[in-house]
């Protein structure tokens, strides 16, 4: 709308800023609450310290929950990477119902609502034995995380030119040779992209952790979600922080990842 | 085609155990009751507690994709307006607040609602209120924390629709003389409806089976039906009553999902991220 009058424009400016404050205020707030001295929650604190960091990190629970959302979040990232990839180079050559089909199963757990599949998860954990299990968790979290690895490298696999693969086979390149030399290196930051995303789900999903986690295996949100639900300490703001900032370092890698995937954009 | 089949087998035999197999157990609990399914089913529908529940979620679900819908207009039309790193940092922001977990987001709420929070100290000093008011656990506070939730899928698909709107339509609407609101009304706007509707479909599904926030934010009176089933499961172990509701959540979910296909691309819009 270059042709909006000065009043248009300012309004504009002034809703979209105030929808921004909005969106990201509350989100920053938790930070300064985090190095807070007083042992309510204070915002803004009236004198800061590193009181409920120590704290954080000198309680084993804590520590604990932290090291096994990671280890969760690794593992589901590596499963959800070694169904996806191969995935989404099959729906690349798939076409017609099959592949409507196929897509349909891979977005539906984006669809169903989380709490039915957590529910449908605890049940059949239940009856499995996986519930309050490491394997029950990344099985839960890859089901969730799969699509978005299949959506990112399937973005990668259409902007190759197939005429690539055909000059390959061409000049004596065999299937896995080809894929490993031609498809690999294209593909490289939607997998990357991907696999980013797939370990960030899986360390920030609350609600099918909270099903599957049984009494032996807390992640760090599900410690959250009881200890919040008990009382209104700081030392959830200081997980709460811990949590902001391992996503903002990955969420600069996906956008580093992406300035590589397209330049100049 | 062997070689297309045998690269699925993994994935899709993953998805079938894992994810298929579990709901089918799951809804099948609906049909191992002993009075029978369409029994469980028509005492569900027929409860006036679980109607108010069911009725309460689609009234949060429509006031939350209204009020999301407004908010990220003009977010949208300045995103669809700006170029440059302008444009750039102005899409992180957006896309940001979507790496961070939604417990994280709830949280933040809970600390700004208070009874001595922010919010409330805020209204107090302006003279508004004489006496904190309760926002945390109530309804209000529910809609604050999902619209602020679910404001950044909103705003890409309207993002999305503006940005294909052809400046020359808005420059002959106003050589032909239309006034600048003129021309938002006629052109731009209904050029962006479809849009608006995308987002605001793709905010009406995830607001429906939403539970985290509601569960923390709203207290006792406010239920919806994910906090209903959440109960149902883990603190009543009433399993082919969490299964009938489950079954109308996702019933309600398909049936809007096949109305508003058209207007959605789901797979673009939550690769986005």
């Amino acid at each position: 709308m270059t042709i909006a009058p000065l009043w248009a424009r300012i309004g504009l400016h002034t809703t979209a800023n105030a929808a921004l404050a909005f969106l990201l205020l509350p989100i920053l707030s938790i930070v300064p609450a985090s190095f807070n001295a007083a042992s309510f929650i204070e915002l803004p604190p009236r004198v800061y310290s590193l009181r409920w960091y120590e704290l954080f990190l000198q309680d084993p629970q804590w520590v604990s929950s932290l090291a096994t959302s990671l280890q969760v979040a690794t593992a589901c990232m590596l499963l959800s990477l070694a169904l996806g990839i191969p995935l989404a180079i099959a729906m690349d050559k798939l076409t017609g119902p099959g592949r409507i089909a196929v897509n349909m199963l891979i977005l539906a757990p984006l669809v169903v609502p989380v709490i039915v599949i957590a529910c449908a998860m605890y049940y059949a954990g239940l009856h499995t034995g996986l519930v309050g299990t490491f394997w029950g968790m990344v099985l839960g979290h890859t089901v969730l995380s799969l699509p978005f690895v299949v959506i990112n490298v399937g973005i990668s696999l259409r902007a190759i030119d197939p005429s690539w693969s055909r000059a390959a086979e061409g000049l004596g390149a065999g299937p896995f040779y080809s894929f490993r030399r031609v498809i690999l290196p294209n593909i490289a930051p939607g997998v990357l992209g991907g696999a980013v995303f797939a370990f960030i789900y899986s360390f920030d999903e609350v609600v099918v952790a909270l099903f599957l986690a049984g009494i032996g295996l807390k992640t760090l949100p599900v410690r959250m979600w009881e200890v919040i639900r008990l009382e209104f300490t700081p030392v959830v703001a200081v997980a709460a922080t811990f949590m902001i900032v391992l996503a903002a370092l990955l969420f600069v890698l996906a956008r580093l990842v992406e300035m590589r995937r397209n330049p100049g954009s | 085609m062997l070689f297309t089949g045998l690269l699925m087998l993994p994935g899709m035999g993953f998805l079938l155990l894992v994810f298929v197999l579990p709901l089918l157990w799951f809804f099948g609990q609906l049909f191992a009751a002993e009075e029978g399914a369409a029994e469980v089913l028509r005492r569900f529908l027929a409860s006036s507690a679980y109607r108010q529940i069911l009725f309460n979620t689609f009234i949060v679900a429509i006031n939350v994709t209204v009020a999301c819908a407004v908010i990220a207009y003009p977010l949208a039309a300045l995103l669809a307006r700006v170029r440059g790193t302008a444009f750039l940092l102005l899409l992180y922001c957006v896309l940001f607040p979507l790496w961070i977990s939604v417990l994280v987001r709830t949280f933040s709420w809970m600390m700004l609602l208070e009874r001595n929070g922010p919010v409330n100290r805020f209204l107090l000093d302006l003279r508004l209120i004489e006496s904190p008011v309760q926002l945390l656990f109530s309804n209000l506070g529910v809609h604050i924390g999902m619209i602020h939730v679910l404001i950044p899928y909103a705003v890409l698909p309207i993002f999305a629709a503006l940005r294909q709107i052809d400046p020359k339509l808005l420059q002959a609407s106003d050589g032909l003389g239309a006034s600048p609101l003129q021309t938002f009304r006629r052109i731009y706007l209904p050029l962006s409806m479809p849009g608006v509707f995308g987002g605001a479909a793709l905010v009406f599904l995830l607001a429906l089976g939403f539970y985290i926030t509601p569960a923390l934010l709203g207290g006792v009176r406010a239920v919806t039906i994910s906090m209903l089933i959440a109960s149902l499961v883990s603190e009543r172990l009433d399993w082919p009553t969490a299964a009938a509701a489950s079954l109308v959540l996702a019933t309600a979910v398909a049936v809007f999902l096949a109305a508003a296909s058209r207007f959605l691309s789901f797979g673009q819009e939550v690769a986005a991220k």
